[in-house]
């Protein structure tokens, strides 16, 4: 019992800075490049670690390694779904997923050549081509814009979903208590069921 | 590290695995009485907690695992300790896998369990300072052979491990140290706070056979 309680009270000063030991992977799309890195979530980059990129049926598209921060980037050369592995080759495997919709100002860049085509052949004033190109440098630079102000963001987000949380780490201690218990009651109801009746001591 | 994510490991490592832990399970839980129950409850929130710690070294980070230490206090009854350990991390923290359970399990707590079995009659007649020498001994090797089974797991899955998995040897060696004065210097307090409680989980298998 004083071991339990001695377990209880050293509680807090593991699970308040704790970070669970685990491999993750941030990933974003910076102008038409997939970029981000892995992390240990308790700190630490997977260097020179094996890095995949699959498209949306699990099919390799390219393998090479991670820079000396974990480090990764990209260019695919069409649109569609990317999932991003990292394997640090000793257990650690973490993967992320890219939407293809993640790359609107590249599906811009595929379309663009066609547009260019019409334009030359008809016979269309020049200037209706200009809102065109104008709407596609907006939206370009737009999507940069958005992409470098909220990568911190979604950098903050991954970094803090692989965070222990106090709360998460006495539930499952409660939980352990409560296996604990249960296993109490089944052996206190089989030492019942072996006595015989009134034979209890 | 210790704890291997779902889909690394082959099919037949995952099923040897499963069973390693199944029949480990299966043994422990006949064993249970009124006075493991609690010791085990309070060694699995122990190993719950305590592997969530993760330390930065080098490149990686380590985390304590507590299986020789475990071994020690409560015996064979440390795989299932261990199972629902990794169990709620699994599910809580995504901490490891579920398909990996077993194995997962198996490579934690296997080694502590064997190595107690060797270690727990001398160090039941060590005095406590030798005892926690010892102690801190089956503690470190314990990490050792929990590192070459994580070894052994990712390169029977596939071939292309074998280079990495001397990489993990390499990185346990600072675990084997921290874990082998911590355990050193939980069981010389237990030996001489409450040396009973270092041979509950053999003094019931002696009397068994």
């Amino acid at each position: 019992m004083r071991l339990l309680l001695l377990a209880l009270a050293l509680l807090p000063i593991f699970a308040s800075p704790a970070h669970a030991h685990r491999l993750k992977v941030f990933a974003t799309v910076e102008d038409g490049a997939i970029d981000g890195y892995g992390f240990f979530i308790g700190g630490g980059r997977p260097q020179a670690a094996t890095f995949i990129v699959q498209d949306g049926t699990g099919a390799e598209l390219f393998r090479g390694r991670t820079d000396i921060e974990g480090g990764f980037t990209w260019r695919p050369d069409h649109g569609g779904d990317f999932v991003v592995v990292i394997d640090a080759g000793d257990g650690h495997v973490a993967q992320a997923r890219i939407a293809a919709s993640r790359f609107a100002d590249y599906e811009g860049g595929i379309i663009a050549p066609a547009l260019a085509g019409e334009t030359a052949d008809a016979s269309a004033p020049v200037d209706s081509a200009a809102p065109d190109d104008l709407a596609r440098m907006i939206d370009a630079s737009v999507d940069r814009a958005v992409s470098r102000q909220i990568r911190p963001l979604l950098e903050a987000y991954e970094a803090a979903d692989g965070k222990v949380r106090f709360n998460d780490v006495v539930g499952g201690i409660g939980m352990i208590v409560g296996l604990a218990g249960m296993a109490m009651w089944g052996l206190a109801r089989r030492r019942e069921r072996n006595q015989p009746p009134g034979g209890r001591a | 590290m210790a704890h291997i994510p779902d889909g690394v490991l082959s099919m037949p490592v995952l099923v040897g695995g499963g069973i390693v832990a199944a029949i480990g399970t299966a043994i422990a839980l006949r064993r249970l009485d009124e006075r493991t129950i609690p010791r085990a409850a309070i060694m699995a929130a122990g190993f719950f907690a305590v592997s969530l710690v993760a330390v930065p070294v080098g490149p990686s980070s380590v985390h304590l695992l507590m299986a020789g230490l475990m071994g020690l206090v409560i015996g064979v009854v440390a795989i299932p300790a261990v199972l629902v350990g990794l169990l709620l991390q699994a599910v809580l923290f995504g901490f490891g896998g579920l398909t990996t359970l077993g194995v997962n399990t198996a490579n934690i707590a296997l080694p502590g369990v064997l190595l107690a079995a060797l270690f727990a009659p001398v160090i039941a007649r060590a005095p406590a300072n030798r005892a926690g020498l010892l102690g801190g001994l089956c503690g470190a090797l314990s990490v050792a052979a929990t590192g070459g089974g994580v070894a052994l797991a990712l390169a029977l899955s596939d071939s292309t491990y074998v280079p990495s998995a001397k990489i993990i040897l390499a990185t346990y060696v600072p675990l084997m140290i921290g874990e082998g004065i911590i355990t050193g210097f939980a069981i010389a307090f237990l030996k001489r706070v409450k040396p009973e409680l270092l041979d509950i989980g053999w003094r019931h298998r002696a009397a068994e056979g």
